[in-house]
């Protein structure tokens, strides 16, 4: 009898140690929650659909508008330089570049989280040492990144950004262009939810548009069978046979 | 041939179009509600960045042979998909649904396909 209990309780020890071995969160040497690998871009478990291959905001989660703030709506010109200049192999910019349906792959080390989105290969490289952001800086499509740690969790801010386009809602309402001021802070919350997916959390902070900060919360699922191939390349300007949606006849 | 037009049509009936056109505005270029179906040879694939674009001619009852081109996904996007270049060569006759282009000369991707233009 003695020995059957001594057997179970070895036997729960060996499970509990299996179990814990394999939903146990990975770590750099330095003790950090690691990220390095192959992603599904983020993507809600509910909210606004897009007529698009992008996530999109869910519009019910926005804080109100600011009065008499900057335009957050605008609607088409004509002119495709306004109307997607994509077409002409403009950057996405972040956050929308961030959440297009391509691969995304996290590369970290103590200093440094560099993620790389397969969509026009958007590289952002986020120092994680402490530093603040840099200055005198001109507005840019991706922003400046900085990292810190609270927890398990990796927070990166990101500020000093052009006026660009939000997301790719358009697509759904081309009177519907949603824009984000040069004023945007974009804070990401990167955690690991389990051992199959990351929880990534947006909080855009707008105050020329919004009246209040406002979050969304995503899930980007780790595709580990994708790291055999990597990302493709994305080279745009390759053949981009429709410069400003206009497609020459072949 | 039609073993081969039944692979291609599965091949792209497995993805979702609208989510392959990221880079071009389908609404600015294509009228989603003129739906076309083309019956061609591939004349030639372009399996290229920002979206694939391969040819096909169609020949109409009076021998009438009319030039069509057509646009996928990115290379990447199809092929994360299980989607290569091998699926889709020249001299394959395929069948292709889309939509014509607003300007009326083009035809481009409906839910299945991509879009194209003749």
């Amino acid at each position: 009898m003695a020995k059957s209990v001594a057997l179970i309780f070895v036997f729960s020890l060996a499970c509990l140690y299996a179990q814990n071995a394999s939903t146990a969160t990975p770590r750099t040497p330095d003790g950090k929650p690691d990220f390095s690998g192959v992603y599904e871009w983020p993507k809600a478990s509910s909210g606004e659909r897009c007529r698009c291959s992008a996530t999109v905001f869910d519009r019910n989660l926005m804080s109100p508008l600011k009065p008499g703030g900057e335009p957050f709506l605008e609607k088409p010109n004509g002119d495709p330089r306004h109307d997607e200049p994509r077409n002409f192999c403009m950057p996405a910019g972040f956050p929308s570049g961030m959440l297009s349906a391509n691969a995304v792959q996290f590369v970290q080390n103590k200093n440094y989280l560099v993620i790389v989105h397969e969509f026009q290969r958007m590289t952002r490289v986020i120092p994680l040492d402490g530093r603040p952001h840099r200055k005198g800086l001109e507005p840019m499509y991706y922003g400046d990144p900085v990292g810190h740690w609270e927890g398990d969790t990796l927070v990166i801010e990101t500020t000093n950004f052009k006026r660009w386009g939000l997301d790719d809602y358009y697509y759904t309402d081309k009177n519907q262009y949603r824009m984000h001021s040069d004023a945007l802070k974009v804070t990401e919350h990167i955690s690991w939810k389990n051992p199959k997916a990351v929880a990534y959390r947006m909080t855009i902070d707008d105050p020329k548009t919004f009246t209040a900060p406002w979050s969304e919360d995503f899930t980007m699922a780790a595709k580990p069978e994708w790291d055999s191939t990597g990302l493709y390349e994305y080279v745009c300007e390759e053949n981009n046979r429709c410069p400003g949606g206009k497609c020459p006849a072949p | 041939m039609k073993l081969r037009s039944f692979v291609l049509w599965l091949a792209f009936a497995s993805l979702s179009a609208l989510p392959l056109l990221a880079h071009h505005s389908f609404s600015a270029e294509y009228d989603d509600s003129k739906p076309v179906k083309v019956t061609g040879v591939v004349t030639k694939v372009e399996w290229q960045n920002p979206h694939i674009w391969f040819y096909v001619d169609s020949k109409d009852e009076a021998g009438k042979v009319t030039h069509w081109a057509f646009s996928g996904g990115a290379p990447g996007q199809l092929m994360r998909r299980g989607i290569y270049k091998e699926v889709i060569q020249p001299g394959m006759t395929v069948v292709v649904d889309g939509f014509r282009a607003k300007d009326g000369s083009t035809a481009s991707a409906e839910d299945r396909i991509p879009e194209g233009k003749k």
